[in-house]
């Protein structure tokens, strides 16, 4: 046997609607497609970010190019004119026999000298690799070996010696200036490829940064469009569903209206045309009037209930509660279904119970509601137990657990995930024709979670259920009993 | 009286040995090529240095080997460089000094005896006439075979000055001093 709330069958419009409503007014699915184009948005980023990250290391291998290289070619450019300043202006003092001029060139050479000089020593402090450091030394010699031939072959033009100047020139001082245009073009062929080998680096980073971006615009491009077709076709179904299940809506309550109105017009028929004879005919078409009307109105207020919770909004207003106080409050409600039943409550209450802060309307409605429902699926027993109590929970925080215990007819495991859908009741209970709405839990599970608790339940079939309504406790009790637990632990191990 | 004698005799010993040792102090060669050493006459102004290559072995010269060297008459060095002798430009006062002086002759004198010299081989090569004194010390230097004449003032470390008879330009006795009026 199985335990079940409402009427109405699994299969109604009515219920369909409001699940349908639900996810309309929610918007679960367009939601989650807001979630895939977020994540789109997310991984655009992503590939942007490691755009920018080759990007950058293309800046850094640009820059260091520019000065490695680039700044490095330039210098060695500095220097073999410099190199051949010196030469020049050493062979130009031969052109002359005016020794002022002559002095004039000597000079110009030596302040070329001096330049390519520092510049070797400049290249030589830069040099990293084996190779730099030994071509920079070849230099520094064949330099140096050039200078002393320039150094005799300016002092022979300057003793009157241009002969011996010029056979010394070109039997020294050519080739020693060949070997050091050679150690120059070796260097620069050095920075050449010390350039070559960066760009193409950089190219490589460009190439994969084109690549990046090609890609991240192609699937970025394809995901938006599938997710802004999925959203599209989604709120159109959504809405298509809605405008049916609307009709489905009105004609389901129209039925469930129908039954009592029916009941009361043919009960108001009947005293109209005479037909009930005698007081106790009379009082008989006046308890089924009563009755239905009482069933419509139950009708109309759970609908209403329900709809108000459905909307979302704050529809209640919070405050401190003493919970000795809530659960008296549900039971003088209840009182008089308990009375007229012959219920026993059995109440097993902690005296100290910190207070919790929600709204009292809501949580008594709720607690009223699983009151409601053990009394409706008692079968026969009478019997009611409640429960208060703080409990350490799955959070690693209390809180507070307030449990309403049947020893009814319990719920079968396959309508256990179902007890708190709206309208849900299951064939069991409608064979049994047990009276109800199928609401009554669903609001109880919405009036919860809007005090920030839930609702639980647990139940065999047969034996009875158990709902327990389970609501946090603020601070500052909370944290002191966390605090007290912890220690408690902590003394323990 | 045999006494007295012997006393004056020792007498006079004694100052000639000290006369004999002022005048070895006097004329004994100097430490600092420079400046000079003994007593002092010349100011650096007027004092006239010749100067050589750093590279030049030779310390020093006689009066009659610089004025061989200065009049064209030796071509070369002892180390085999040859000779380029620098002279001033025409009209300073280091120039007329180095023709009265060593070529003891005036302006005319001088363009003759090299017109002579070289049209009838005796002179080896004439001086390179150079504008300044910074032409001439940077000639100097370049040239290992240079010689040629600063004033103390104009010298430094870029050559090497030479003593003429033992005398650097500060000494007492050197010869080569510019007039005061010039």
């Amino acid at each position: 046997m199985s335990k079940t709330t409402g009427n109405g069958s699994s299969g109604s419009p009515v219920r369909r609607w409001f699940r349908v409503q639900r996810s309309v007014t929610r918007a679960p699915s367009w939601r989650n497609y807001s979630f895939l184009l977020f994540m789109v948005l997310l991984a655009e980023v992503g590939v942007g970010i490691f755009v920018l990250r080759d990007l950058r290391q293309s800046y850094v291998q640009v820059q260091k190019m520019y000065e490695g290289s680039v700044r490095g070619l330039r210098r060695i450019g500095e220097l073999q004119y410099e190199a051949q300043e010196t030469r020049r202006s050493t062979l130009y003092a031969l052109t002359t026999n005016d020794g002022n001029l002559q002095v004039n060139y000597a000079d110009q050479s030596r302040e070329a000298d001096r330049l390519v000089t520092q510049g070797i020593a400049e290249y030589l402090a830069q040099a990293q690799l084996p190779q730099e450091r030994s071509v920079g030394d070849r230099l520094t010699n064949d330099w140096k070996s050039y200078l002393k031939i320039r150094d005799e072959v300016l002092g022979l033009i300057l003793e009157g010696s241009p002969k011996e100047a010029v056979d010394l020139d070109l039997a020294a001082g050519v080739p020693l200036f060949e070997e050091v245009r050679q150690d120059l073009e070796e260097i620069k062929r050095l920075y050449d490829d010390r350039a070559s080998q960066r760009l193409s680096v950089v190219a490589g980073f460009f190439r994969r940064s084109v690549a990046k971006l090609l890609a991240a615009f192609g699937f970025g491009l394809l995901f938006a469009s599938i997710a802004l077709w999925a959203i599209q076709s989604s709120k159109v179904r959504g809405a298509v569903q809605l405008a049916n299940l609307q009709m489905d809506f009105v004609a389901a309550v129209s039925h469930e209206l129908r039954t009592p109105i029916t009941a009361i017009l043919s009960a108001g028929e009947n005293v109209r045309d005479g037909l009930v004879q005698g007081r106790p005919a009379l009082h008989e078409q006046g308890s089924i009037i009563a009755g239905q009307a009482g069933q419509l109105m139950e009708l109309v207020d759970q609908v209403l209930q329900f709809a108000a919770t459905t909307k979302g909004k704050p529809w209640h207003a919070e405050k401190a509660i003493n919970v000795h106080g809530l659960i008296d409050h549900s039971l003088r409600n209840t009182a008089a279904v308990l009375q007229e039943e012959g219920f026993t409550v059995e109440q097993i209450m902690d005296p100290t119970l910190p207070a919790i802060v929600g709204d009292p309307s809501v949580l008594s409605q709720c607690l009223q509601n699983l009151i409601g429902n053990a009394v409706k699926y008692s079968a026969g027993s009478r019997w009611i137990g409640i429960t208060a109590h703080v409990e350490w929970d799955r959070d690693k925080t209390y809180e507070l657990q307030i449990s309403v215990r049947d020893r009814g007819v319990g719920i079968g495991e396959g309508d256990l995930p179902h007890v708190f859908d709206p309208f849900y009741r299951s064939p069991q209970v409608v064979a049994a024709q047990i009276r109800g709405t199928g609401l009554g839990l669903s609001i109880a599970k919405r009036s919860a979670e809007a005090c920030g608790g839930r609702l639980t339940v647990t139940s065999e079939l047969g034996k009875g259920s158990t709902f327990t309504l389970h609501l946090p406790i603020p601070e500052p009790a909370g944290a002191e009993l966390t605090a007290a637990h912890m220690t408690s632990i902590g003394d323990r191990s | 009286m045999m006494r007295m004698r012997s006393r004056q005799l020792r007498m006079v010993r004694i100052v000639l040995l000290g006369s004999l040792i002022l005048l070895a102090f006097r004329f004994s060669p100097s430490a600092d090529a420079t400046v000079g050493t003994g007593e002092r006459r010349g100011s650096p102004e007027q004092s006239l240095a010749i100067v050589v290559n750093r590279a030049n072995p030779v310390d020093n010269l006689s009066f009659s080997e610089l004025r061989k060297i200065f009049l064209g008459r030796r071509s070369h060095w002892p180390t085999g460089r040859r000779i380029a002798v620098a002279m001033l430009d025409y009209g300073q006062p280091e120039r007329e000094t180095v023709l009265e002086r060593i070529y003891q002759m005036d302006e005319n004198g001088y363009r003759n005896y090299f017109l002579r010299g070289m049209f009838r081989g005796d002179v080896f090569m004439s001086p390179k006439t150079l504008a300044s004194p910074t032409i001439v010390r940077k000639f100097v230097f370049n040239a290992p075979g240079a010689i040629g004449y600063l004033r103390a003032t104009d010298v430094d470390d870029s050559v090497k000055v030479l003593r003429i008879d033992g005398h650097l330009p500060l000494d007492k006795d050197y010869v080569l001093q510019i007039d005061a009026g010039r």
